[in-house]
């Protein structure tokens, strides 16, 4: 018997990753300058308040950096250019013969190809933090801390291709990648936990779906056991599916493609 | 050369639309990051001696410097690639020196958000003055030079290596590290920014220079910013002296 297609789309696009070690590499490197800085940043920011900011002690903020910089690095980061740039070529066109969902396909070949990524910045993630400042404040909410990354990853890929499905109408969506990034950088608690914001825009954030691409897993990492931000990942996946599949559906019908 | 950036600049605004949404949309990019520091100092109030209006004047200094060099000079970081694809064949063809040409043969519109965006956060925030205006603007000029500097050395390691990836993490690392406070580093960290990747130097320096200026270190900086470009050439024109073609023939 065949495998379904989700497995094979996402094993085989991670056994590309893996065979191509170069990009991963960099993308490693450049994951741990990024999350280091951003890190030292915050716990310099701790250091000079008594030890702790907003509720969160200098070595909570270290977890929660390397996690929420794992989470969105994982990723590429113009994933919404490429995918509006396939649409607007009419490249999509040739995926439309396969006997599997054109979305569906894309979704899972893209969290295949970003899962070694993932797995290893959140590997180099942990080493860096346990060398600077020690081990996890709470290892149980680490644990849950994993399947929130993945969970993070793929809501942000289906947020991503909701967004690029704009070019069905409008052929040059590439400049709202910047818009969608850096909405994920503060509302969804990249660049700092949430709780740093005032009161009024942590309010906004938090209805809103970033949170669950960044915050959520950070927030875990931090060591708070919150097992209800998995829950709050699960909804917020379900909902954004629902808003992918309806604009890529509406865009396979009016696709027109010019020329071969 | 400068016939050359005239027909870049004239390629780049080719698609009006486009232009004007790309630089808006990096302007929207730098607002954002303005937006962090302000949460980040409203909540923090001081680190190290940095505060709001310092890490302002850093960020309109490395935007300005920065969006010239990205915007104006985009193939600075795309030397690594240029090198990998071929896409240098082109340059050696003709009776110019492949360095210079390169350079100004590519504008990048997105960036230039970037410049509109550095002058006015100076306008807005920086108090100027004409003595700080005109630090302002040397010290972005300089911080720019070192930044093409090292974005084309770092490059023109694939010439060595055969890989561009040196130079991608030289690019995405150099604009990071200028964006942050250079006193929040310490030790080993901190002399890297001042010698192997000179981050401190594309923003931090400057910008301390806009607010205390003093002659020595303004020379210093522009000595610095000498150095860089010289060592950039040599990388380069060694690198060059490898180079067998990838036989793919490419406009670059």
């Amino acid at each position: 018997m065949s495998e379904p297609w989700p497995l094979v789309a996402t094993g085989s696009a991670a056994r590309r990753a893996i065979r191509d070690p170069g990009p991963l590499a960099v993308s490693l490197a450049f994951y741990g300058v990024v999350a280091s800085v951003l890190a030292t940043l915050w716990r310099t920011a701790a250091a000079s308040h008594g030890g702790a900011l907003a509720g969160y002690s200098s070595a909570q903020f270290v977890w929660y950096i390397f996690t929420s910089e794992a989470s969105i690095m994982a990723l590429n980061p113009r994933q919404i250019e490429l995918t509006g740039e396939d649409i607007a070529t009419g490249a999509v066109a040739v995926e439309l013969l396969r006997p599997a969902p054109v979305l569906g396909v894309r979704i899972a070949t893209e969290v295949g190809r970003c899962l070694p990524r993932l797995m290893g910045c959140a590997l180099l993630g942990a080493v860096f933090a346990t060398v600077m400042v020690g081990g996890p404040p709470r290892p149980a909410a680490l644990f849950l801390a994993a399947p929130s990354l993945v969970l993070a990853v793929t809501c942000n890929l289906t947020a991503q291709h909701a967004f690029a499905g704009a070019a069905f109408w409008i052929r040059d969506a590439r400049s709202t990648w910047f818009l969608y990034q850096k909405l994920v950088f503060v509302l969804g608690g990249m660049l700092l936990p949430l709780q740093v914001l005032p009161a009024w825009l942590h309010g906004v954030a938090a209805v809103l779906p970033f949170t669950a691409m960044a915050y959520a897993p950070a927030r875990l990492a931090s060591g708070h056991l919150e097992p209800w931000l998995l829950a709050l990942q699960l909804g917020w996946l379900a909902v954004l599916a629902v808003v992918a599949r309806t604009v890529f559906a509406a865009g396979e019908r009016r696709l027109q493609v010019v020329g071969g | 050369m400068s016939s050359v950036m005239r027909a870049a600049v004239a390629e780049a605004r080719s698609n009006r639309g486009a232009f004007w949404t790309q630089v808006s949309a990096m302007a929207l990019n730098d607002i954002v990051w303005v937006l962090f520091w302000v949460i980040f100092f409203g909540r923090v109030g001081t680190v190290r001696g940095w505060d709001r209006s310092r890490v302002f004047l850093l960020f309109a200094v490395l935007t300005t410097g920065g969006g010239l060099v990205l915007g104006l000079l985009s193939n600075a970081r795309r030397i690594g690639q240029l090198v990998v694809d071929g896409g240098i064949d082109a340059a050696l063809a003709l009776p110019v020196p492949p360095w210079p040409y390169l350079l100004v043969r590519g504008v990048d519109p997105v960036n230039l958000g970037d410049v509109v965006f550095g002058v006015s956060l100076f306008a807005v925030s920086g108090s100027p003055t004409l003595e700080r205006t005109a630090v302002y603007l040397l010290g972005a000029a300089a911080g720019a030079v070192v930044l093409a500097s090292f974005l084309v050395a770092a490059g023109s390691l694939t010439f060595f290596a055969g890989r561009s990836e040196a130079g991608d993490l030289g690019f995405n690392a150099i604009i990071l590290l200028s964006s942050y406070p250079v006193d929040i580093f310490a030790g080993t960290t901190k002399v890297l920014l001042y010698s192997v990747v000179p981050a401190a130097f594309v923003a931090a320096v400057p910008a301390r220079l806009v607010d205390h200026f003093r002659l020595p270190q303004a020379f210093a900086l522009v000595g610095v910013a000498a150095a860089f470009a010289a060592i950039s050439w040599a990388v380069f024109t060694a690198g060059l002296r490898r180079y067998t073609s990838s036989a793919i023939w490419t406009r670059a």
